[in-house]
């Protein structure tokens, strides 16, 4: 028999860690809000004929935000056989009110009351029998984290699902309400089933459009009911849709009145002692920047360096080129083909891999600090700082994705209702450096600044600044000009993330990263060392002895002078650059190719000497800042041509992003050149001038006023 | 012709060996492409889309 069960509940309730218990998948869990943006499906383990889908969190079953959309229509069209609805057991109030909604389906509903482990540890106790005697549906304890009463609750699930046992919703509203919603029934639901027809009196009483659209309700007979609702609506002195949020409330005070005793004194959390001093006025950005100064500092020049060192020196600068020399001589293959092998494949490939212990240390630490609940502050912390350029905390999640992958970062944007908000996200989003920029900006911290402390943590904030600076920019015109939408959202407790789930995460970014080297990087890598080592020599095209006479050379050289101002106006950057769009690791793999990574005999920094020797240290720090803020990866600009669903915005999104790359790194590049060694020119007045007019366009009144307001749940309180 | 093929058979079978692999890198990138599966730095259970990177967005263009 086959049947379907959903799991649904408040945002950052569990139902990922459930779903994953349950299917035994590893989708990715986090400890922030809006983790699961779209729904997921698995089997349940042991029961292939039974489907579970993982919805995205909700508070309600309104249509004020995709996620709610999704989760409602997934209900009211697919009727799954029975709902898992997984309350978070330290969090009752808000989430029972979901819970009142989901009764009210005609379908089967099992409570899964989650974290009752935190409960207990907080000595508090629940009366479940009657809980489950109030709610009129099975009631059970869990813990998602620790698999206890998983299975307790997936039978229940079926059992109820088997025997098709609907829910009839104990709750009743005031003599007023329950008049109009009698009314709204009689008078143009007679026609459905009896058990769904309160959902729908209900929600037309709210006056939602979207269910009066599905129930294709006439002019007429809206307005019969309109009576109704203002009748009821003068008795409250409230709007209708206040006057059901009031008395679902007003409902679920009173079951928590009979079945919930706190037995200890109100302390102040463990959670609410965190949030006091990172989240502070004042402090909470600063130690936001130390936190992200550290991440980097030890992933990419400490602890991260030191393990990327030996990968580069010993395992692909000696042991596989060495290994993989011995054997080609051994079966006498021709010169070209062990070029094209050491230098092209092992060169560029091996160049991008040798990162990948960066990568590991980097995404430990961001995992940890998603898991810990630590992130969602930082959404609270930047909200205020957005806020004043016209965007929302809500924009900090996609670009949270993004320090992972621009193309989930840039997807992620969906949830923002606001169309402005969601279009200035998806330009900014791709200026957060992702795990494919790492290689990038760890080889010139490396190699170019011989490790400086500062280079690899500048690199995070240059993205935060330039997305703050875009906001700034794009907000006075009139294409994004308006107050910001209001952002809600609730701050999770604390809590110490599971190593599997640390390690998951790890892993799953890494593993991605490898199989791209092994395909897009190696495809490019042997595309870049053809074009290198074949060009026009003596009239004729062939194999060639420099460089500088290839193919790639000749078209580098056209782009080349584009990047002058910039200083790095030669063929092997402007190359590595245009490479950097098939996948931004393309960056390091180019580098690695035309400057014979695998072939210098060097070891640590000095592996890249010959890289080295071709930037000063103004012009790479000009290049990084270029390449991590101009237009995206090919994979990126597919994804904001989706999202955009429009080819002229997808062109300003590429265009406006390039365009302020170049500014940024020319203002850097020229202004630098004259504070370290004192070169005067053209190119230094063009400079001032550009960062004269852009400081006085942002001096120009008109910024937004940033009248809404954050609201969120900070450690337990609603703030 | 046969010395040729003789003197140069290691290096015929590893070219041969690198074209198969590229072809078929190349051949898993299009059916990617064709599936809607992006060429993005992190998996479908890493991400809040659950790989559902093809599908059209739900909200319309104003």
């Amino acid at each position: 028999m086959k049947l379907k069960i959903a799991l649904a509940g408040n945002p950052n309730s569990g139902k990922t860690t459930l779903f994953n218990a349950l299917t035994g998948s590893n989708q990715f869990v986090g400890n922030w809000p809006g983790v699961t943006v779209e729904k997921k499906e698995g089997r349940l383990k042991g029961h292939k004929s039974i489907l579970i889908s993982d919805l995205p969190g909700v508070y309600s079953l309104s249509p004020y935000s995709l996620e709610e959309v999704i989760t409602r229509d997934y209900l009211l069209d697919e009727k799954p056989d029975a709902i898992l609805n997984i309350v978070d057991a330290t969090n009752l109030e808000r989430n029972l009110y979901l819970s009142t909604q989901l009764l009210e389906l005609d379908i089967p509903v099992v409570i899964v009351l989650n974290m009752m482990d935190v409960m207990r540890k907080n000595k508090e106790t629940l009366n479940l029998e009657g809980l489950a005697k109030a709610l009129g549906c099975p009631v059970v304890e869990i813990s998602a984290i620790n698999g206890e009463g998983v299975d307790q609750a997936i039978e229940e699930a079926i059992r109820l699902a088997k025997a098709k046992k609907t829910v009839h919703p104990c709750h009743y509203f005031s003599g007023e309400v329950e008049h109009g919603l009698a009314h709204i029934e009689e008078a143009i639901l007679h026609h459905l089933p009896d058990q769904t027809q309160r959902f729908y009196a209900i929600k037309l009483f709210e006056r939602d459009p979207k269910i009066a659209k599905r129930l294709e309700m006439t002019p007429a007979q809206l307005a019969h009911i309109e009576e109704d609702i203002k009748i009821c609506e003068a008795a409250f002195e409230d709007d209708a849709e206040s006057i059901i949020t009031n008395e679902r409330y007003n409902y679920i005070t009173s079951i928590i009145e009979r079945c919930y005793l706190k037995r200890r004194e109100e302390n102040v959390s463990l959670s609410e002692r965190i949030d006091n001093i990172v989240t502070h006025r004042y402090f909470g950005l600063p130690i936001f920047a130390l936190i992200m100064f550290f991440v980097y500092f030890v992933s990419v020049t400490t602890v991260g360096a030191w393990i990327t060192d030996y990968t580069n020196d010993v395992v692909f600068g000696q042991l596989v080129p060495n290994a993989v020399e011995g054997f080609l001589i051994s079966i006498n293959t021709a010169n070209w083909l062990n070029s094209l092998i050491l230098d092209g494949i092992i060169g560029g490939v091996g160049a991008v891999l040798g990162f990948v212990p960066q990568m590991f240390v980097l995404f430990g630490f961001l995992a940890f600090l998603e898991a810990c609940g630590y992130m969602a502050r930082v959404g609270f912390i930047l909200d205020k700082l957005f806020r004043k350029i016209g965007l929302s905390g809500k924009s900090f999640i996609p670009m949270l994705i993004g320090t992972g992958c621009g193309v989930p970062g840039i997807m992620a944007s969906r949830t923002i209702e606001s169309d402005r908000d969601r279009k200035m996200t998806i330009i900014t989003t791709t200026f957060m450096p992702c795990s494919a920029k790492l290689p990038m900006i760890a080889l010139i911290a490396g190699a170019l600044f011989g490790g400086a402390w500062w280079v690899a943590p500048s690199a995070y904030f240059v993205g935060v600044g330039a997305i703050i600076l875009s906001g700034l920019i794009l907000k006075r015109t009139s294409l994004f000009s308006g107050n910001p939408a209001p952002f809600v959202m609730e701050l999770p407790n604390y809590h110490m993330p599971t190593a599997i789930n640390l390690w998951r995460s790890m892993w799953e970014r890494c593993w991605s990263f490898i199989k791209k080297a092994g395909t897009i990087i190696l495809v490019s890598s042997i595309a870049i060392w053809i074009l290198t080592n074949v060009g026009m020599a003596g009239g004729k095209i062939g194999l060639v002895e420099n460089f500088s006479d290839g193919f790639l050379a000749m078209l580098g050289g056209l782009i080349a002078p584009i990047f002058a101002p910039l200083g790095f106006g030669d063929w092997q950057s402007a190359v590595a650059t245009i490479t950097g769009l098939v996948a931004k690791e393309n960056v390091v793999g180019t580098f690695g190719v035309l400057f014979g990574f695998a072939d210098s005999g060097q070891a640590g920094t000095a592996l890249w000497a010959p890289l080295a020797s071709h930037f000063t240290t103004l012009s790479a720090y000009s290049f990084l800042i270029f390449n991590l803020l101009c237009a995206p990866c090919f994979a990126a600009i597919g994804a904001i041509r989706r999202e955009m669903n429009s080819g002229k915005w997808t062109w300003f999104a590429i265009l406006y992003q390039t365009g302020f790359a170049y500014g940024v790194s020319f203002i850097i590049f020229q202004l630098g050149n004259l504070v370290i060694n004192g070169i005067f020119g053209l190119g230094t007045i063009a400079a001032m001038v550009l960062l004269i007019g852009l400081i006085a366009y942002l001096a120009k009144p008109g910024l937004p006023t940033g009248q809404a307001r954050f609201r969120g749940k900070k450690g337990g309180q609603v703030i | 012709m046969m010395d040729w093929f003789i003197g140069n058979i290691s290096t015929i079978v590893v070219s041969t060996i690198i074209l198969g692999l590229v072809l078929l890198v190349i051949r898993k990138l299009v059916m990617d492409k064709k599936k809607g599966v992006t060429s993005c730095g992190t998996s479908c259970s890493g991400c809040a889309m659950a790989g559902s990177c093809c599908r059209k967005p739900s909200i319309k263009e104003n």
